[in-house]
């Protein structure tokens, strides 16, 4: 008897529990109202997003606006495609990823959309040139861009007399005289792969074409011959770093950047806001990598952070624009680059925050040129070579690494690249 | 008697089992079926035949990420069901505040992932380091997790410190089934301590102990939750366990149908191994 | 005999305040960087494990709203608490079924293997087909998220099950059955209840893996607008930056019902009926 009596109890209770939450459902929305779903992946961004979503709803009684910002939105996003519930915009990165979708047909061509007039072209030009293969239209209208170099503690060098360096030499003197003080010249996060590819990139941007891995797709050269230099200078910078410098996570570098550890930091501008949370008095600018042995022959690595794209899929295209004309607001973009400490991709007399300062020259003069790292394929892990580059040191069998896995890890691109090539020949 | 028997056992197994090949079987026969293509996860996909299959042998990365997963459940399996038995007995004895011991060693279990990965990164990254340095040793001066070679051992140590709760609570309800009058029997005998537990309990638990065995093995060879909070796969992809590189590559790169062929893969080396165990432990058994 | 029963007891005793340090120091960290702003954490041994400065709930009550606490605790209970009994009533039913036969019958012995050995399907495989197919049949939402690991801990609640069987004589079937009972009233009335400290294990383990589990809701109801409270967690994190003391308040907070529903269960572990019906 006990156990019946125990059965129905279990039984009872879960009838229990699916009556109540049954009731939850039967909400239906209004017919008359278009609704527009944006899922964006900047996850530190959005309190903005939320202030926007309500600000947009508040003005407009026909488009209701949701944007949702998932932590492991491509993950989010990979699972809505495969159930064919498409999000009507997607917010991205300039990336390998933005390149997946337009090959795979997912984005829609927005060249007769009319806010892309006023973005800047070097942006424009850059989503151009993350199609795997030229594709005609334009499926992604650039929002924000970032900017990566170096971030130094500001106190620290006005106490010293720290001049900002101009190439590799002056950076190297730089560091030695850091190192003379007793001040740790750089710290690295090593642990947090990711983090290797931050002042990879920034070097590579000063020393190598912006197209190189599309050169080394067609064929035209190998990754050995363009990044020497570029493995080498990186391999220099780490004697001025901790110690164990692989011991060490993002969130300990920033830790110990914000407790004013290190002078400088090569990280990208996202980092301010968490080196702030931990001291919120620290002084902050930034410069740019001087990779290049020329005073005048750097280039500011600056790539799209956050673009908009609007799906195959979205029913209602005029409703999404409304939305665009929206974000791009410039009072809207104004508080987005406050917040983020972005660059706007859009034209217009903007307001930079301070620890781009040092950057601004490039930024104005568009002296900047894309990473490296949006056109990898991310299970290459080319993060994690980095990382056993740093750990081993021998460029070489890297640079040998780097060509070998490229090759087989690209395999269908570099096909497709071939036959473009091939058809567009004859 | 016997068909009344007979068709409820069919009426029992018959709509489960079919609602396990719905939710089990069909969706890794697609997943084979992905595994024949260079799918990436969404839009358009080609058949390349046994390419993926033939890219298995010839990677090295998939290769030793299979060592290393290999080498991490074997190790860790052994550590836990060794504390995890001393911990039941203990737990299982006649001591006070028996409900508050049970509890605290439950708690490693309920902290979530990022709570652990922060506090041993915390721990290996200062602490140790300080400590050894306090005690005045060379060694164990830089994080473990920063070296290659003893990488691994710190996913043993959090992997374990882990799990040892649910394979205890398993070996307790296990304990359970042993009648008090086979102790009684044993200390008449005067047989004690370890004897006791080797000769007249352990046999009574080996069900348990095989079960414990074959889901150590299983959860540790698909390790993935431990190696995103401590190392995500470095230093140097020294760490990089087979169900992350599925996920890594698979899910958030672009190589869906070369990670869904080494999946399949890996599906058939745990069924093996596990076979092996269930069927070598099924004889101790019926040994017995 | 008294001077040994002391010994047993106070040697595993010591053993055991000795182990729980690796648990207390964990735990002393959690609760304080819970406590902590985000300007006290620093990297050095002092700063990390020197007590928060002022002693506020306030950490709490921010996690509380960025989860959306009790929303996502009602879906992470709901979620839980079904899964459970649907395991136990399912789950035990089928394992006694299979535990039973599958010795001596080639289908059951077959369906037993078949059912186990999916437990060693590695989840990222399952992924995408299992997001299309909970589409396809109107499933992408909490309720399919219960079916789903009605099915993923199928196989090893079957083991235990099973394994737990084997302790049972059949003696006491058979006394039922003389007396006339059917197979499935033998089975509720006699079987089922005896089983119940391995109700309280399979009730812990499988709540436990459902509590913490991310991966299942993320791919089945990404988009639904329903949230988890591990879903709701992963606010905290983003590669740019994490806020660990609200992380860390908000695990504290969702730790505490799982811990509850463990005390509950581990009583029924120890206190089962077994040890007295079986002699």
């Amino acid at each position: 008897m006990k156990g019946k009596r125990l059965a129905r109890l279990l039984f009872t209770g879960c009838m229990l529990v699916f009556a109540i939450s049954l009731q939850g459902c039967g909400s239906k929305k209004d017919n008359s109202v278009t609704e527009i779903e944006i899922v964006q992946y900047k996850r530190e961004a959005s309190n903005y997003f939320k202030m926007v979503e309500k600000a947009f709803n508040d003005t407009h009684d026909d488009i209701h606006l949701v944007i949702n910002s998932p932590n492991d939105a491509s993950a989010i996003l990979r699972t809505r495609f495969i159930r064919e519930d498409y999000p009507d915009i997607v917010g991205i990165g300039g990336d390998i990823e933005y390149s997946y979708y337009v090959d795979a047909q997912i984005l829609a061509d927005i060249s007769g959309y009319k806010g892309l007039q006023d973005i800047k072209q070097s942006y424009r030009d850059i989503d151009e040139s993350l199609e795997l293969v030229p594709v005609e239209g334009t499926f992604a209208i650039p929002y924000m861009a970032n900017a990566a170099g170096i971030l130094y503690n500001k106190d620290l060098f006005e106490q010293n007399g720290w001049k900002i360096p101009n190439n590799w030499n002056e950076l190297l003197t730089l560091c030695k005289q850091i190192k003379d003080k007793g001040i740790l010249p750089f710290y690295f996060g090593f642990k947090d792969t990711w983090t290797c590819l931050a002042p990879w990139n920034a070097i590579a941007v000063g020393l190598t074409e912006p197209d190189t891995v599309k050169k080394v797709n067609r064929g035209e050269t190998t990754f050995t011959k363009e990044y020497a230099e570029v493995s080498k200078k990186y391999l220099s910078l780490l004697e001025y770093g901790p110690g164990s410098p692989f011991a060490y996570g993002y969130n300990d570098a920033c830790t110990a950047f914000a407790r004013g550890e290190a002078a400088m930091y090569p990280i990208g501008s996202y980092a301010v806001p968490q080196i702030l949370s931990v001291n919120p008095d620290l002084n902050i600018d930034s410069f740019v990598m001087p990779a290049s042995d020329n005073s005048d022959g750097n280039t500011l690595n600056s790539g799209i952070d956050l673009q908009f794209c609007v799906t195959e899929a979205c029913e209602n295209k005029e409703a999404a624009y409304e939305v665009l004309d929206f974000l791009f607001e410039d009072e809207n973009i104004q508080a987005y680059a406050d917040a983020q400490n972005a660059i706007p991709c859009k034209e217009g007399n903007f307001k930079l925050a301070s620890m781009l300062d040092g950057m601004k020259e490039y930024i104005d003069a568009g002296r900047m040129a894309d990473f490296q790292d949006h056109y990898y394929p991310s299970e290459m892990s080319v993060d994690a070579l980095l990382q056993t580059f740093l750990i081993e040191k021998d460029v070489d069998n890297f640079l040998e690494t780097f060509d070998n896995n490229w090759q087989r890890y690209n395999r269908d691109i570099i096909r497709m690249v071939k036959e473009y090539e091939q058809n567009n020949k004859e | 008697m016997k068909n009344d028997r007979k068709r409820t056992c069919l009426l029992i197994t018959i709509p489960i089992l079919l609602l396990f090949i719905t939710f089990n079987t069909i969706p890794l026969l697609r997943g084979v079926v992905y595994s024949f293509t260079n799918f990436r996860g969404f839009g358009n996909y080609e058949w390349v035949g046994f390419r993926n299959y033939i890219d298995l042998f010839s990677d090295a990365r998939v290769g030793s990420s299979y060592i290393f997963t290999i080498k991490l459940a074997i190790v860790t399996t052994i550590v836990v069901n060794v504390i995890s038995i001393l911990l039941a007995l203990a737990l299982n004895s006649k001591i006070r505040a028996k409900g508050f011991f049970r509890g605290a060693y439950f708690l490693p279990n309920v902290l979530g992932a990022l709570v652990v990965g922060y506090i041993f990164n915390y721990f290996f990254t200062y602490l140790v380091p300080a400590l050894a340095d306090m005690a005045g040793t060379g060694a164990l001066k830089s994080s473990i997790l920063a070296e290659k070679n003893t990488a691994w051992i710190g996913i043993v140590v959090v992997c374990a410190w882990q799990a040892v709760a649910m394979n205890t609570i398993i070996y307790i309800s296990g304990l359970q089934t042993v009648p008090e009058d086979v102790y009684e029997a044993g200390s008449l005998d005067g047989a004690t301590g370890w004897k006791k537990f080797w000769k007249l309990t352990f046999p009574l638990i080996i069900p348990f102990f095989s079960i414990n065995m074959v889901l150590c093995v299983k959860n540790f060879l698909m390790v993935f939750d431990q190696i995103m909070a401590l190392t995500k796969g470095g230093p140097a992809q020294s760490t990089e366990s087979i169900s992350y590189l599925i996920y890594n590559n698979g899910m958030k790169g672009g190589q869906f149908g070369f990670q869904s062929a080494n999946a399949v893969v890996f599906f058939i080396v745990i069924v093996i191994i596990s076979v092996a165990q269930m069927k070598f432990s099924g004889k101790k058994e019926e040994q017995l | 005999m008294i001077k040994q029963k002391i010994n047993s007891t106070w040697l595993p005793t010591i053993l055991l305040i000795l182990g729980l340090s690796t648990i207390a120091f964990p735990l002393y960290m959690t609760i304080v960087i819970a406590f902590k702003q985000p300007s006290e954490m620093s990297n050095t041994i002092s700063g990390i494990l020197s007590l928060p400065k002022h002693w506020s709930f306030d950490n709490f009550r921010e996690a509380m709203e960025v989860t959306d606490f009790w929303r996502s605790l009602g879906y992470s209970l709901l979620i839980t608490l079904v899964t459970v009994v649907l395991s136990i009533l399912v789950h035990s039913m089928i394992g006694y079924v299979l535990g039973r036969n599958k010795n001596h019958n080639k289908f059951y012995g077959f369906v037993y293997l078949f059912i186990v050995s999916g437990m060693f399907v590695p989840f990222a495989i399952l992924m995408m087909p299992l997001a299309k197919e909970t589409a396809e049949l109107g499933l992408a939402n909490w309720f399919g998220v219960i079916l789903l690991y009605v099915v993923f801990y199928m196989p090893m609640n079957i083991m235990l099950y099973s394994g737990y069987l084997v302790n049972i004589p059949l003696a006491l079937e058979e006394a039922a059955k003389v007396d006339g009972a059917s197979t499935w009233r033998t089975y509720w009335q006699v079987i089922f209840p005896l089983m119940k400290p391995m109700h309280a294990t399979v009730a812990v383990i499988t709540a436990l893996a459902v509590w913490n589990d991310v991966m299942t809701p993320l791919v089945i109801m990404a988009g639904s607008g329903v949230n988890t409270l591990p879903l709701a967690q992963m606010n905290f994190q983003s590669q740019f930056g994490t806020n660990y003391n609200l992380a860390f308040a908000s695990y504290l907070l969702s730790l505490i019902p799982i811990l509850v529903f463990y005390v509950i269960c581990q009583k029924q572990i120890i206190n089962g009926v077994v040890n007295g019906a079986v002699k």
